[in-house]
């Protein structure tokens, strides 16, 4: 080793040591640069903890203790470890709870995008008139608030002066006088049906609308030029377009309908909820407040939220994939 | 990649800081001497009888002046979780109305302060109803101030009854051929000799009470259900038989949807069963020829034991003043008050005010719930009305549909 290589040398390592620095200069614009990401995210993760995270904290915690009416007057739990856990995955009501919603979401997300598919099409066929007819009876049925549709419904239904048994009889369809339509769980759950997917349809109708009007014009006219069917028009054309718009509307009709309350709780009504028609909302109601069992309710809403969250992550992995595609 | 772990990591020690501070709640501690005290009344109480509770609240506010009384209304559907939410955040009203089937559950959890000690000073406390008196009593320690009862008659319209040669009814088969003779008479769609919602349990239990049989007995510190029993039973298959003589209701419906006066008032029944009270509300039409009996028993000549329904008065433990809670208590089933309740058509709270109305007859044989801390539950869980339901409907025989219903009992009581 020469005495000349050693300058040159320090002269490498000062260049290598210089290179970086001349590259990212520390100034208060590049800080904040740097910082922004995190800025812009700060509000949603606040306001996230703030309402999300101190309930479920306390969810959480709650889900591990023996909290019923005693505990809840002396004000502090006595926990009990995994127990409320495995009494939940040991109770057969809770397994046959499970798979009456799964069918009950199934059923009622598949009626409410396909009839709100249709209108939709439908929508884009007729006169204006007839559509603005069409669109402002979706809207009010829309805007119509759970509980007075409820309502509505159970006076229609009712047995003794509904008017869905007097027409029934007044047409001589059957003997409807005195037909109970809330007799059995099939026809509870049925009834919710129509409830939630009448209150369902507006806004896929209207979302799925708005989506239709983005397929242009010539992609469907060239697909007829060229000999397909109206299905074979929508199934390769029109689909693949709005594919992003069924996606959302889907995942959320999912997470909506899975977790519903309202309206089988006061339609089908206290009086007749039993373990034979509960859906997951209402046996946890049932479980955790009615029972005033709040430790076993806590563990069911974890169980519920971990369920419903998978079904979150199956979709907002979808839509990141989507939104990668498109970039 | 690097921004998501730092956001997640930021997420995680936020909740990781709200979590450590929010343990550190205090809760209120009532020492201070009241200015007010809160009450909770049934809105039957506004709806009934507001003269009477104004009357209290004057007479408790001149005894103690500088204190003023805040009653405030409550509907039966909610008033328990509206409760329960009082007791997490540590402010319980005074006093609280609560159902006589409702008592055991919170006196079991130590919900009520113990009156035990000033049992005597409340008015005609040596003569309370028995039965109702019983609701307020757990281990031993009285908890509830019988404040008034109801029972459960048949409102009928006498110009029918006139017409099918028809005299009060002093057996359950002279009613069930009333009911026949009525049926043939009145035959438009839906009408009904004597209506009654098929799982109207408080009707169908005073069967199996008529017959000798009960819900369910303590043996050996373990409730067992005695529905399977042949008593039970047979109370349940004379149940059967006179709902299809008699009723056109629905098999499955529920007593209050619709409430059986409207169906009443709309000419669809010569007959209703229910608290005496339903006379209120059978409509202008058929107010002068509405006339009540008692349900009638198996056995010629006494009446049916009816549900007896009622409400107690009771001080949450955790009211700020309980003696001044027991003080209005006092003052609001005094004799005048209760003399009050009674002139309303109500049964009052002691023996030595009994009068003679159907309402009071009737209450002569009543039966009451099983006085088990979980029999609310039982009551919820809707689990006599779908055993009513199955065996009406003729789902399941009668002995199914019990021994279905006694385990469910068994399990839910012994928790």
């Amino acid at each position: 080793m020469t005495s000349s290589e050693i300058p040159s040398g320090t002269a490498y390592a000062a260049e290598a040591a210089l290179r970086p620095r001349r590259r990212r200069p520390f100034t208060f614009a590049r800080l904040l640069r740097g910082a922004a990401p995190y800025l812009l995210i700060l509000p949603v993760v606040a306001t996230i903890v703030a309402i999300l995270g101190y309930p479920l904290y306390h969810l959480a915690q709650l889900s591990f203790q023996k909290y019923g009416l005693f505990e809840l007057i002396a004000h502090h739990g006595t926990s009990v470890g995994w127990a409320n856990y495995s009494s939940i995955l040991h109770d057969h009501v809770f397994w046959d709870v499970l798979v009456r919603t799964v069918v009950f979401t199934v059923v009622n997300v598949g009626l409410t995008i396909g009839i709100g598919t249709l209108l939709a099409l439908l929508l884009t066929k007729v006169s204006t008139i007839v559509r603005v007819l069409l669109t402002a009876g979706l809207v009010l049925a829309w805007s119509m608030p759970p509980v007075v549709a409820v309502q509505v419904w159970t006076w229609m239904t009712d047995p003794q002066n509904g008017i869905f048994n007097y027409v029934l009889t007044k047409l001589h369809v059957g003997d409807y006088s005195q037909h109970d339509w809330l007799a059995t769980p099939f026809s509870q759950l049925s009834l919710t049906t129509s409830l939630v997917v009448w209150g369902a349809i507006p806004f896929v109708v209207v979302t799925v609308y708005a989506g239709l009007s983005q397929v242009s014009h010539e992609l469907v006219e060239a697909a007829e030029i060229d000999g397909a069917r109206p299905w074979r028009v929508f199934k390769d054309v029109t689909f693949p377009i709005v594919k992003p718009i069924f996606l959302i509307l889907t995942s959320l009709s999912i997470i909506w309908d899975f977790g519903i309350f309202t309206q089988p709780f006061l339609l089908i009504d206290q009086t007749r909820i039993n373990t034979s028609n509960e859906l997951m909302g209402i046996y946890l109601y049932e479980e955790g407040y009615v029972k005033t069992d709040f430790g076993r309710g806590a563990a069911i809403s974890i169980l519920m939220l971990l369920i419903v969250a998978v079904l979150s992550i199956v979709y907002v992995r979808r839509m990141v994939r989507m939104g990668d595609e498109a970039a | 990649m690097r921004v998501r772990l730092t956001a997640a990591a930021a997420v995680i020690l936020t909740l990781a800081f709200v979590a450590s501070t929010a343990s550190a709640r205090t809760y209120r501690s009532g020492s201070a001497a009241a200015s007010k005290i809160t009450v909770w009344l049934q809105v039957d109480a506004q709806s009934g009888w507001p003269n009477l509770v104004a009357a209290a609240n004057q007479e408790f506010e001149s005894k103690h002046p500088g204190v003023n009384v805040d009653v405030q209304y409550q509907t039966w559907g909610d008033h328990l979780s509206k409760f329960d939410a009082t007791l997490a955040g540590g402010n319980t009203p005074d006093v609280i109305e609560m159902g006589n089937t409702e008592m055991t559950k919170y006196m079991a959890a130590g919900a009520f302060a113990n009156l035990t000690s000033q049992k005597g000073s409340f008015p005609n406390s040596k003569n309370w109803l028995k039965g109702l008196a019983a609701s307020g009593i757990y281990n031993g320690k009285t908890f509830g101030v019988p404040y008034y009862a109801g029972s459960r008659v048949v409102t009928y319209r006498s110009d029918l009854f006139r017409r099918a040669h028809a005299k009060t009814p002093t057996s359950l088969a002279q009613f069930t051929a009333t009911a026949k003779r009525l049926g043939k008479q009145n035959s438009s769609k839906g009408f009904s000799p004597v209506y009654i919602a098929g799982t109207d349990w408080y009707f169908a239990m005073s069967f199996v009470y008529d017959f000798g049989g009960q819900i369910a007995k303590l043996k050996n510190g373990k409730w067992v259900g005695q529905l399977e029993s042949k008593k039970a039973m047979a109370g349940l298959a004379a149940y059967k038989r006179f709902f299809q003589a008699a009723s056109r209701a629905s098999k499955t419906g529920v007593e209050n949807k619709p409430q059986p006066y409207d169906v009443y008032s709309k000419g669809k029944a010569a007959s209703i069963v229910g608290p005496a009270w339903f006379s209120c509300c059978v409509g202008k039409k058929y107010t002068k020829a509405t006339k009540q009996f008692v349900m009638p028993s198996h056995v010629k000549g006494q009446g049916m034991p009816g549900f007896l329904g009622g409400s107690d008065l009771a001080v949450p433990a955790g009211s700020n003043d309980k003696s001044l809670a027991a003080d209005w208590i006092r003052i609001f089933t005094s004799t005048a008050s209760e003399k009050g309740l009674q002139a309303k058509g109500n049964i009052p709270n002691a023996t030595n005010l009994l009068g003679n109305s159907v309402n009071e007859r009737a209450a002569k044989r009543s039966w009451f719930v099983p006085t088990a801390k979980n029999w609310v539950n039982v009551e919820n869980g809707n689990v006599l009305r779908t055993m009513l339901a199955r065996i009406l409907t003729g789902k399941q025989s009668i002995k199914d549909a019990t021994a279905f219903a006694d385990s469910n009992i068994e399990l839910t009581l012994n928790q």
